[in-house]
């Protein structure tokens, strides 16, 4: 069972990890050919999801969703906004803790919401190279329960965002640099598996 | 390139224009919710609305077209940059109505990833809400994928065709059928000479050699030819207009709408002589060119180069054409 509690602390841990990741980030982006500023944006989200609180999944996950997109700009904002939004509506009603199977329902309806709003997939060099091979995994890995899920939700977003790296950007700013965008790995993809990381990490603490 | 602007505080740029422009035409337009530019007098609750968004810094579009025959409401963001979802949805759930929303989104990232997101949103809320995607830009190449195309300023004829015929009463499936015709059959080709500032940072956007121009993206310019040094307005209105006859298959017996938009630097006097030789080559294929448009309706700043923009013509969107605008940027 993963209670509420231990996710919020995960939400925290993947925040510290993210805030000490913030100059990398930025860096990435603008190595790729993006506008330079992944790094303010993620922390800006994650400082704004600081202030969330709810009492049970579905309402934590909302007001974490409703608090990013009230103070955070750009990409970042809508597609974390969507996707934190997809949890907390698959999460069940009223749930303080979630069993394996509750787990990866959420996890896909996060996926599944994101999904409406990007047309970005595996291999367009953005964080859904590291969402979607986690999200895959961590429902794969269902039968052995919470923790082992998000061990493998972490090592398939690690390596698909390091996968990023000999890939051609499709879409945002990245995109008009065209194949001078090979090399550097994905900033969203790279902030996105420093999330995972921290979850699996923070789950077991 | 040194910025020379009249700015105050760069932070206050968006809702200080937004301001200014709501002052201007008082009586016409209003802002409700800092960003939302709406009608001052609604339009009847029993038509459809139409519904834009998009980044400052453009004016006047895309809150000039807000008005009686045009749009019903326009999402600003801020300077160059998408407004976010929630606001979208807010606008979307301001005009909710039987009748339904026409929401038109220009094809760049930031913007269709919002409109997207409250887009599900609404229609999650029961919110009747149809999009159309505009992406007539055919600097990347005519025969791509659509998704690949840019939005120019080919929104504002389409505003002036599914707004009026919201205003005649048409229902939502009719508006969408109206306006993805003619969003089939528009073409827009872009130009630039100099570039521009960033209002906000002074950061420049796009720099071009003093004796060169460029026609398209730059990157492939495919449909344009690319860079060249700077032609005259006969040669650059021969080169932009073939490729736009080739993509809308606009001839010989077909009528058809001429646009240049300004996009900040380019005088009207450049744009009547750039008009002038494409309606001429139109003419020359035997095309029927109504009456049409030379002025700044989307700009970039102080950017110097035009966007021209080649619909062509259905009868229903001739007669849309025609109707009653009072927009403060788009008159009829």
């Amino acid at each position: 069972m993963l209670t509420l509690q231990t996710f919020k602390a995960m939400v925290a841990a993947a925040g510290d990890d993210i805030r000490a990741g913030e100059k990398l980030f930025s860096e990435l982006d603008a190595a790729a050919g993006g506008d330079g500023d992944h790094g303010t944006a993620i922390v800006t989200a994650f400082n704004a999801m600081a202030k969330a609180d709810g009492a049970d999944f579905k309402g934590y996950l909302k007001a974490l969703s409703d608090a990013l997109q009230a103070e955070a700009c750009g990409s970042t904002s809508t597609l974390y906004g969507a996707w934190l939004q997809g949890l907390g509506e698959a999460a069940p009603e009223g749930a303080a803790a979630l069993d394996a199977a509750a787990l990866a329902a959420a996890f896909k309806g996060g996926l599944d919401e994101i999904g409406f709003t990007t047309r970005a997939r595996v291999g367009d060099k953005t964080l859904m190279d590291a969402l979607i091979p986690a999200t895959e995994a961590l429902c794969a890995a269902q039968g052995e329960g919470v923790a082992a899920m998000l061990d493998a939700a972490a090592a398939a977003a690690a390596a698909g965002s390091e996968a990023t790296a000999g890939m051609r950007a499709k879409f945002g700013r990245a995109k008009n640099l065209g194949d001078r965008s090979i090399g550097p790995r994905d900033a969203g993809s790279a902030s996105m598996a420093c999330i995972f990381a921290a979850f699996a990490r923070a789950a077991v603490e | 390139m040194p910025m020379k602007k009249f700015l105050n505080e760069p932070a206050n740029l968006t809702k200080e224009l937004l301001e200014g422009f709501a002052l201007c035409y008082k009586g016409r337009v209003k802002i409700v919710s800092d960003k939302i530019v709406v009608r001052a007098t609604p339009k009847d609750e029993g038509k459809v609305a139409i519904v834009t968004l998009g980044g400052a810094g453009h004016e006047p579009a895309l809150s000039g077209f807000v008005g009686e025959g045009m749009l019903d409401a326009s999402v600003v963001g801020d300077i160059f940059a998408a407004p976010g979802a929630p606001k979208v949805l807010e606008a979307l759930r301001m005009f909710k109505r039987e009748a339904g929303i026409l929401l038109v989104t220009l094809n760049h990232a930031g913007d269709r990833m919002s409109a997207s997101k409250a887009l599900r949103d609404a229609q999650k809320e029961g919110i009747k809400v149809v999009e159309i995607v505009t992406h007539e830009d055919i600097s990347a190449g005519i025969d791509i994928d659509p998704e690949e195309k840019r939005g120019l300023a080919g929104c504002v004829p389409l505003y002036k065709v599914v707004g009026a015929a919201a205003e005649a009463g048409k229902s939502l499936e009719e508006i969408v059928d109206i306006g993805e015709r003619f969003n089939r059959q528009m073409a827009t080709l872009a130009v630039a000479m100099t570039g521009c500032t960033h209002p906000q940072n002074g950061g420049t956007i796009a720099v071009l050699p003093d004796d060169e121009m460029e026609i398209g993206m730059g990157q492939h310019g495919e449909a344009g030819g690319g860079r060249s040094k700077i032609l005259t307005a006969d040669e650059t209105a021969a080169r932009m207009i073939e490729p736009l006859v080739q993509a809308t298959g606009v001839q010989a017996g077909d009528t058809a709408l001429l646009i240049i938009n300004g996009v900040g630097a380019t005088t009207l006097m450049e744009m009547f002589l750039i008009y002038r030789k494409a309606a001429q080559i139109l003419a020359d294929k035997g095309v029927n060119v109504t009456s049409g448009a030379c002025g700044e309706y989307l700009t970039v700043q102080e950017m110097a180069g035009f966007q021209m923009i080649l619909c062509k013509l259905d009868a229903d969107h001739l007669e849309l054409l025609k109707a009653k605008a009072r927009s403060p940027y788009w008159t009829a």
